[in-house]
């Protein structure tokens, strides 16, 4: 018989009849030490403990071990040395294997060949307009490298899917044409392996190694601002791969002509093939994403949490991405669909606060964008140029700040709100002709932040 | 209950009781002290799990009864009162009223049904001279473990030997070991009296002189007087043969005046770093005793003393804390240290006395 057992049982029947308090005085610490003959000894750790037990809980004990274990004739109790129970550990629960099965970073493994990240592919990228005209183009593209559209520039804000549409552009091409070689790199990698050629003289062999490729991409174009050597180098590169009806593609978060320093044969030898942007997903596009990201994961979430989720990231993919991945991950953990507080609570953090600026903050950020005094645009003057920074600050306050027509006139000098809502208007419909203005209004934008 | 006592005794005896009611542990009964009243006196009782202890107070007992209460309470309220006369107890419902000619008071009473005995002791048992015990623990105890990763040394260790009774205690970096004569004593293999039980015995007994009576068996150990039952927990443990540490022959031989000996100590205090390490330097031919420390951020310094020195040069270094320790245990006016090389311990005790031994190992950096 296992008496180690048998206490266990004994132990948890007992447990049940009596305070916390006192069981974990009284029996932490004992055991059996041994069953002769029908007695059955337990090992207590003092003579307290010992005393206590025969006075008050003798007939308790008697009882269960007897019910317990039937061929029992008597209890004695033992002092035995204490020997501190080594708790064990709580098992941290098997799942976490699988929990780690799913999470994308596991398939984030690179083709050593082409440097082509498998992950991205068409199939889970999302066309929405946001960048409709860069998946068309792409598509243009691999339907005829090298010929319609070279070189191909796409640029837009980080985390919005320039890498991944590139990525799918190599990968779609080296499954359709077996036979082209494709490269994919950033431009830092582009930069170390030249100077590296350079500190061990192999020049030439730098030339010879991204000249023989069928389809070069090169990400994260804007750190060439600073680099002439290699801005010279790329040029040349460039040059050739154009000659030979190569395909190139570069991705960068600005306009080639926003670049700084960037030599002017480069600018036009860009805007020679075809510059697209990509803007931010709009709530749609994000809900969508969202969607399609769920689905490669196989989970399914509540409607309203995906659009809490869509609604709250504004913007980056990426940030949307690391919000699911933190989602999924809870939601997996605790093998259980999340509610729409939970996931609140988990993603308060990562929530970017919401802006929040003074009127007189605005109006000083504008003004010194257009070289103003910032009392003028209070004045009641007509000079245009002040005219205009003042229906700057009224489109603004009243777009991305909600303020007010009424607050926004009475703040800015005593106008009337109708007032204002002109000036908004007038923004508004100057903003789908002059793509200076809109250039402007983003510039400011970023001093916002 | 009913009663009737004497505030100052109820009050001396609530001190002593309330230091061993049990704190922090997860049975609340344990921290109040059980109040009988029954036959002609009044008996607190309180215990740790480790220790127990029951007083007796002479009263004046009008009605038997139990109640538990919150021995910090209590301690509380007697050690504030100091009128000297009568108090009046009585339960009510389990609680507990308190009248004193100016005050009354009203004490909420814990359930005294979980609270636990007391072991009576029964085995082996022999009297003692109170003052003789406290001494020989009082000479030792220092020398105990603080920690209690190894309970055997975290303990005073209690044997007979002829006709003494010796008392040991080490931390493995020092030993202090008391011979006391004792008549009509049982043969003791060995008894480990807690570290942490041995400061309350010493605060129970320590200023009221009578026989003991000690009684104990393989886990258990009760000292009993006219009033007083404490009992403690033994420890289970074999403590280490430390005879044979103890040099049989020495080398080098100093005598030197112990209040010499305790103000260099003092002054090296200030100039030891952190490991508080006292250099010695004897030198018999050019009768030289030197105490040297020094530290980085303050300085050092060397203090001579006269000495009566035999035997070789030495050098060595030791935790001059130790040494302090030990002054303690020393009744006489000369301290004898014995060397015997760098590497194996100093031996002190005192010039006429040698009941008393003091070990120390050297620390050499």
């Amino acid at each position: 018989m296992n008496t180690q057992q048998l206490w266990k049982n004994c132990l948890t029947e007992i447990e049940a009849g009596m305070s916390r308090a006192n069981f974990s005085t009284w029996f932490k610490n004992t055991s059996i030490i041994k069953e002769e003959e029908g007695i059955i000894h337990i090992g207590v750790p003092n003579e307290f403990v010992r005393d206590w037990l025969i006075n008050k809980y003798h007939k308790l004990i008697t009882k269960t071990v007897a019910d317990a274990y039937e061929n029992m004739r008597a209890v004695e109790y033992m002092i035995t040395k204490t020997e501190i129970v080594k708790q064990e550990l709580t098992t941290i629960r098997e799942n976490t294997s699988y929990i780690n099965k799913e999470l994308p970073l596991k398939d984030l493994y690179i083709n050593p060949e082409d440097n082509l990240n498998p992950r991205y592919h068409f199939n889970s990228f999302i066309v929405g307009s946001f960048n409709e005209l860069a998946y068309a183009a792409s598509l243009a593209i691999i339907d005829n490298p090298g010929t319609k559209y070279n070189p191909f520039f796409i640029y837009g804000g980080t985390g919005l899917g320039k890498t991944h549409l590139i990525q799918a552009v190599g990968n779609t091409i080296k499954d359709r044409y077996p036979n082209k070689k494709v490269h994919y790199m950033t431009l830092e990698k582009f930069a170390t392996d030249f100077i590296n050629s350079l500190q061990s003289n192999k020049a030439n062999s730098f030339k010879e190694k991204y000249r023989k490729y069928d389809l070069l991409i090169i990400d994260d174009i804007q750190f060439i601002g600073k680099m002439e050597k290699i801005q010279e180098e790329l040029f040349h590169t460039f040059n050739t791969f154009h000659e030979n009806n190569k395909q190139i593609i570069f991705s960068s978060d600005k306009h080639p002509n926003y670049i700084p320093e960037l030599a002017d044969r480069l600018k036009s030898r860009f805007a020679a093939g075809m510059i697209v942007d990509i803007s931010p997903p709009e709530y749609e596009s994000r809900l969508a994403i969202l969607k399609v990201k769920l689905q490669e994961l196989d989970i399914n979430l509540d409607q309203e949490i995906l659009e809490y989720v869509a609604l709250a990231v504004d913007g980056n993919i990426r940030e949307l991405e690391g919000n699911l991945n933190i989602i999924v991950c809870q939601y997996r953990l605790k093998n259980k669909p999340l509610t729409l507080i939970e996931v609140k609570n988990l993603l308060k953090n990562n929530m970017k606060p919401k802006k929040n600026m003074a009127i007189k903050d605005v109006v000083k950020i504008v003004s010194e964008y257009y070289k103003l005094e910032e009392v003028s645009i209070y004045e009641k003057t007509r000079k245009k140029e002040i005219v205009k920074a003042r229906q700057v600050v009224m489109y603004l306050l009243r777009e991305d700040f909600n303020v007010s027509y009424p607050l926004i006139g009475q703040k800015l000098g005593g106008k009337d709100h109708t007032t204002v809502i002109h000036s908004c208007l007038k923004i508004k419909n100057d903003l789908k002709n002059d793509p200076q203005l809109l250039q402007e209004l983003e510039q400011i934008r970023i001093m916002f932040k | 209950m009913k009663l009737e006592c004497k505030i100052e005794e109820i009050k001396s005896k609530i001190l002593q009781v309330e230091r061993i009611t049990g704190k922090n542990l997860t049975l609340p009964v344990l921290n109040s002290i059980l109040l009988i009243s029954s036959g002609k006196s009044l008996k607190l009782r309180s215990t740790n799990l480790s220790l127990g202890i029951e007083v007796e107070i002479h009263a004046k007992i009008e009605k038997e009864g139990l109640v538990a209460i919150s021995g910090s309470v209590l301690n509380g309220i007697f050690s504030n009162v100091f009128q000297n006369e009568n108090v009046f107890l009585e339960s009510i419902d389990g609680n507990l009223l308190i009248q004193t000619k100016r005050s009354k008071i009203k004490l909420k009473g814990q359930p005294y049904d979980d609270f636990p005995t007391i072991p009576r002791v029964s085995g082996t048992s022999f009297e003692i001279d109170s003052k003789k015990l406290i001494d020989g623990i009082k000479s030792v105890f220092y020398s105990s473990s603080v920690s209690d990763i190894k309970p055997e040394i975290s303990s005073v260790f209690l044997y007979t030997n002829e006709d003494n009774l010796v008392f040991v205690s080490t931390d493995s970096f020092r030993l202090a070991e008391k011979k006391i004569k004792v008549k009509g004593i049982p043969e003791i293999g060995g008894i480990l009296i807690p570290y942490k039980n041995i400061a309350e015995i010493l605060r129970v007994f320590g200023d009221s002189p009578s026989v003991l009576k000690v009684c104990f068996n393989k886990n258990q150990i009760s000292f009993s007087s006219d009033d007083v039952y404490l009992t403690s927990r033994m420890i289970d443990g074999v403590f280490p043969d430390y005879r044979q540490i103890i040099p049989k022959t020495s080398t080098t031989t100093a005598t030197v005046l112990k209040q010499d000996l305790l103000n260099a100590l003092k002054i090296s205090n200030i100039f030891s770093d952190k490991f508080n390490q006292v250099n010695l330097k004897i030198s018999p031919k050019e009768k030289v005793f030197e105490l040297s420390s020094a530290n980085n951020d303050v300085g050092e310094n060397k203090t001579y003393l006269d000495a009566a020195i035999t035997g070789e040069d030495i050098e060595l270094g030791f935790n001059y804390k130790y040494f302090l320790d030990c002054f303690q245990s020393i009744t006489t006016d000369s301290v004898s240290i014995k060397f015997s090389g760098s590497a194996s311990p100093l031996v002190i005790s005192s010039v006429s006395d040698s009941s008393f031994l003091y070990l120390i190992m050297p620390m050499n950096r």
